[in-house]
């Protein structure tokens, strides 16, 4: 065989022909951005004229950003809120959740379908539920004397209200996790407990708890990473607002670099979330680890 | 793993039974039905304003139900923007990037799971590495390459970007792994090439997590909202998700007809929802499970 | 330490399976009980029920002196041994064994003292701040024992506690088993689907099938004296040949046995179709030269040889002689490559020493007093 034929007919080339199509893709539009994003963030630019590069000048600027630190201090607010309220609630419906009486997959259906929903579809219902002239939760709280609130236009009230509607979006993603690790559970584990001698709380504490320390542990990276990126909702329903009560870093960076044409400034911020984010995984992983027992 | 789906409950056999027993009610109904109604409160109040008339929804105290129906809201909504080309932008959208990374992921996802190449650890590491990434890192260089190629403003530039995804690539080759290796020897000693063993032998056996990867590429790109925006600003161009923040801007008023345009925005996706709903929670749940 | 008993339970599920359908057991305090039986026969339902983790669709449960039918696990006071041990995965040895006596409030000092009192017993001393993932099987399964005993029960429950263990350690574990039972005597109740494992442990048997009990007895009871078909085939390893046969009457009290050559009288057996069972122990290699035994003369049969498979001190020797064969229902599987044939198959047990080859055709005699007898129709032992 001759040598061509040989080296065409082998491992590697196959290999990376098959491979090419998605690596080309991944590398393209997800590790090169990276890599300029990083090179953008030491420059001026408006993404039209030639950039000018200006060095740690963007990131300096960030820290004296109030309008930035404002941002952060929402972002931080909303994922301590969010990431727990979500976490803990998911907990408690998947535990209800997880038997077998009249109606249990209707029940199920419910709390699994407002996951997949858009976030501008969710966004939409709300602002109409949350109407402060027609809307019916103001209805339903004028009934027992309070109320009509603003809601999303409520300074102090637009950001948990966001909070309270990203919680009923996402938590039917909890609720699939944990009932699938709660299943994961081996029956006979359970049953041992039982013969144990363990009652209703010590089997939760004991048992239970621990054992989906590594669904727990999943649920609040996962929702950590996902609520520092608030956007979507942000944008459609407040604009940063009241004021600026609701602005978040992705909306900040958003508005900088597509409103305003500031790139460069954009794509610092963007790093400073990155590596905000990694660092917070990063911690949380290892506090994971030695919290959370693994099945080996 | 196993991808349970979540039909037992895994408790105690005579704890099923008592409650079993209890067929018609039981206490953890207290909780349930409390929890189901503000599950569902939300689209049950979209549902009934988008049959309404604009009179009827400017009522306080609320009309819970209408006195008089309003389907025509429906085709109002037709008329008044241009939402079934919204809506056909989305599926093009959505199933050219569904079909793009079946294949994609499938062949690299193999490549990766069965055939050792020059470089091939190092690579998946940086694809995984991939995944870490927060989008706005890589949005504003995307952007500028998707400029750059000239397709602003067209379904290109919704579509090139996202035909592989390192998830995909991920969750192919997890899977590919635990298939015995020894079908594939068989094959390939029966003189079959890679690519036919691929495709003849892999994937026939592949059907759940590819219908797995389907469903949830097709969830996310059909939601997709940020990477639209910046990219598409002509109405006719537009997805569902941007359509509809442009319909609120200029119906701000009109809630019946914006209730109904949400109701179809969202059909789609829940009639792939029940009908698939197996491989949804499959999917939530491995990644869950594994990660 | 208390008895345990079964009133006429009967268990059916909810897909309409019978599990158990009237049983009755009486397990004495202080009895080592084995329910041993093909799989499906109820054997772990039946114990299931005791420990409480089912409940009987009818009948009484009697722990000690109370019927426990509505009472939960957890208030029986009694322990189990789940085939796959159970154990907590993230605790450590110490505290998996101290675990069931935490929950029901026992100071912590004597928690302590009990479980290092069990580890010392089950050599788990060197193990007690370990994982069970650190652990190995044959470990693994003495913490489940320990978890189970540090409780001092009333009842000690076990589910095929030996069979994820290799065979080397299974026999190892049986004897440790045997001795444990020994030193602590708690009323133990242990289901195996190995009737070597029951034979070898315990007190009593009883033999399952179809969730009935066909037999409870001695080992040596259900082995010399089965009651039915069943019992006969189950029991024993190599398992008991059988052979249809017929019973004649002969004018005087005795009964002539007919089955394939086989040619012996007894008295007292009704006349009929009837199933002859001879346990390959008792067949031995007839002389050439028969009047040089002792004794009455022993009816012998041709045996065409097979296949030999040495065991060391003895040989199994598989052929088969003139006759048509008898089921006793507890047969696992049936041979794919046999030939059908008009002859049945017999095992037999020889010394070593000089062994016949396949294809020999050998005599082999057998001691009619102790060859046994069934009714054909209903499987009853007749004597």
């Amino acid at each position: 065989m001759s040598r061509v034929r040989r080296i065409l007919q082998s491992d590697h080339v196959s290999g990376w022909a098959f491979a090419f199509p998605a690596v080309f893709l991944i590398f393209v539009f997800g590790l090169v951005p990276v890599v300029w994003s990083a090179l953008l963030s030491f420059q001026q630019t408006n993404l039209i004229s030639p950039p000018k590069w200006i060095g740690l000048a963007n990131y300096k600027a960030l820290a004296h950003d109030p309008l930035f630190a404002q941002s952060v201090e929402h972002s931080l607010v909303y994922t301590a809120l969010f990431v727990p309220i979500s976490v803990l609630g998911g907990l408690l419906a998947a535990v209800a959740l997880n038997r077998k009486i009249r109606g249990i997959r209707f029940y199920r259906t419910a709390v699994f379908v407002p996951v997949v929903l858009s976030t501008i579809a969710t966004a939409i219902m709300f602002l109409w539920l949350l109407d402060p002239n027609f809307g019916l939760v103001n209805f339903l709280l004028s009934k027992v004397g309070l109320g009509p609130y603003g809601f999303f236009d409520s300074i102090n009230g637009a950001l948990y209200t966001i909070v309270g509607m990203t919680v009923w979006g996402w938590i039917g993603f909890d609720v699939i996790v944990y009932l699938a690790a709660l299943q994961g559970i081996p029956q006979s584990l359970v049953e041992a407990a039982e013969i144990d001698g363990v009652r209703t709380w010590s089997m939760f504490r004991n048992i239970t708890f621990p054992l989906l320390g590594p669904a727990t542990l999943f649920l609040v990276v996962w929702s950590t990473i996902n609520a520092l990126q608030l956007f979507d909702e942000v944008y459609f329903l407040t604009k940063g607002g009241p004021g600026t009560a609701t602005y978040v870093v992705v909306y900040y960076l958003y508005s900088l670099a597509f409103s305003q044409g500031i790139a460069g400034y954009a794509a610092a911020m963007a790093y400073v979330l990155l590596v905000a984010i990694l660092c917070l995984t990063l911690v949380q992983l290892w506090i994971g680890r030695r919290l959370v027992y693994y099945a080996s | 793993m196993t991808t349970q789906i979540l039909t037992q409950t895994g408790r105690p056999a005579h704890e099923e039974e008592r409650e079993a027993g209890r067929f018609l009610f039981s206490p953890w109904h207290l909780v349930l039905i409390p929890l189901a109604v503000v599950m569902l409160i939300p689209m049950a109040w979209m549902l009934v304003t988008s049959l309404e008339t604009l009179n009827e929804t400017r009522h306080f105290p609320p009309v819970l139900l209408p006195h008089t129906l309003a389907p025509g809201n429906y085709s109002a909504v037709l008329r008044q923007a241009p939402f079934a080309r919204w809506f056909v932008n989305t599926m093009i959208v959505t199933v050219a990037t569904v079909a793009g990374n079946l294949l994609f992921c499938s062949l690299a996802g193999y490549a990766f799971a069965r055939i050792k190449f020059f470089g091939r650890e190092v690579v998946f590491v940086l694809l995984l590495a991939t995944l870490m990434i927060p989008f706005q890192v890589v949005m504003i260089p995307t952007f500028i390459i998707v400029k750059d190629l000239g397709l602003i403003n067209t379904l290109n530039a919704l579509i090139v970007p996202n035909l592989a995804n390192a998830f995909g690539v991920f969750l192919l080759r997890q899977f590919f792994r635990t298939l015995p290796v020894e079908l594939e020897e068989a094959a390939r000693i029966d003189g079959a090439s890679r690519l036919s063993v691929l495709f003849k032998i892999v994937l026939p056996l592949s059907g759940p997590v590819l219908a797995t990867l389907a469903v949830i590429t097709f969830l996310w790109t059909w939601n997709d909202f940020l990477w639209p925006l910046i990219t598409i600003y002509t109405p006719n161009n537009m997805t569902l998700q941007l359509g509809l923040t442009t319909f609120q801007g200029t119906h701000q008023t009109a809630t019946n007809l914006l209730m109904a345009a949400n109701v179809m925005s969202m059909l789609p996706v829940l009639l792939l929802f029940f009908l698939a709903q197996k491989y949804f929670i499959r999917g939530i749940a491995t990644s869950g499970l594994k990660g | 330490m208390a008895r345990v008993a079964l009133h006429n339970v009967t268990k059916q599920f909810h897909g309409g399976t019978l599990a158990l359908d009237d049983l009755s057991l009486e397990i004495a305090d202080g009895e080592f009980l084995i329910l041993v039986g093909p799989s499906g026969c109820g054997k772990t339902t039946a114990l299931r029920l005791i420990a409480g983790l089912e409940k009987a669709t009818s009948g009484t449960i009697m722990i000690g002196d109370t019927a426990v039918n509505g009472v939960s696990p957890r208030d029986r006071d009694i322990a189990m041994v789940f085939q796959n041990y159970a154990l907590y995965p993230h605790m450590t040895v110490y505290r998996n064994l101290g675990f069931g006596l935490r929950e029901r409030r026992t100071p912590k000092r004597e928690v302590d003292r009990r479980v290092r009192e069990i580890s010392t017993i089950l050599g788990l001393d060197d193990l007690l701040k370990r994982r069970p993932a650190q652990l190995s099987g044959g470990q693994r399964q003495r913490v489940a024992m320990g978890r189970a005993l540090v409780r001092e029960p009333k009842a000690f429950l076990l589910d095929e506690p030996l069979s994820n263990l290799d065979a080397k350690l299974r026999v190892q574990m049986r004897a440790e088993l045997k001795r444990l039972h020994a030193k602590l005597g708690i009323t133990t109740i242990y289901v195996t689907h190995d009737q070597i494992e029951a034979m070898t442990l315990a007190d009593r048997i009883v033999v399952m099938s179809a969730g009935q009990a066909l037999q409870i007895g001695t080992p040596q009871e259900v082995f010399s004296r089965p009651a039915n078909l069943f019992v006969a085939g189950f029991i024993g390893s190599p398992a008991m040949n059988m052979l249809r046969g017929r019973a004649s009457a002969r004018g005087s009290a005795d009964t002539e046995i007919t089955a394939g050559e086989l040619r012996f009288t007894r008295p007292g057996v009704p006349a009929g179709e009837i199933v002859v069972g001879i346990r390959p122990e008792c067949l031995a290699p007839a002389p050439a030269d028969a009047t040089h035994l002792p004794g009455p003369a022993q009816p012998t049969l041709d045996l065409e040889v097979d296949l030999v498979e040495p065991l060391g001190e003895q040989a199994l020797v598989h052929g088969s002689v003139a006759g048509t064969a008898a089921h006793s229902g507890a047969e696992e599987e049936q041979s794919i490559l046999a030939e059908p044939s008009s002859r049945a198959p017999v095992t037999a047990v020889f010394p070593a020493g000089s062994l016949p080859g396949p294809g020999d055709r050998v005599r082999v005699r057998v001691d009619p007093g102790r060859i046994y007898l069934f009714d054909a129709a209903t499987g009853e032992a007749i004597w």
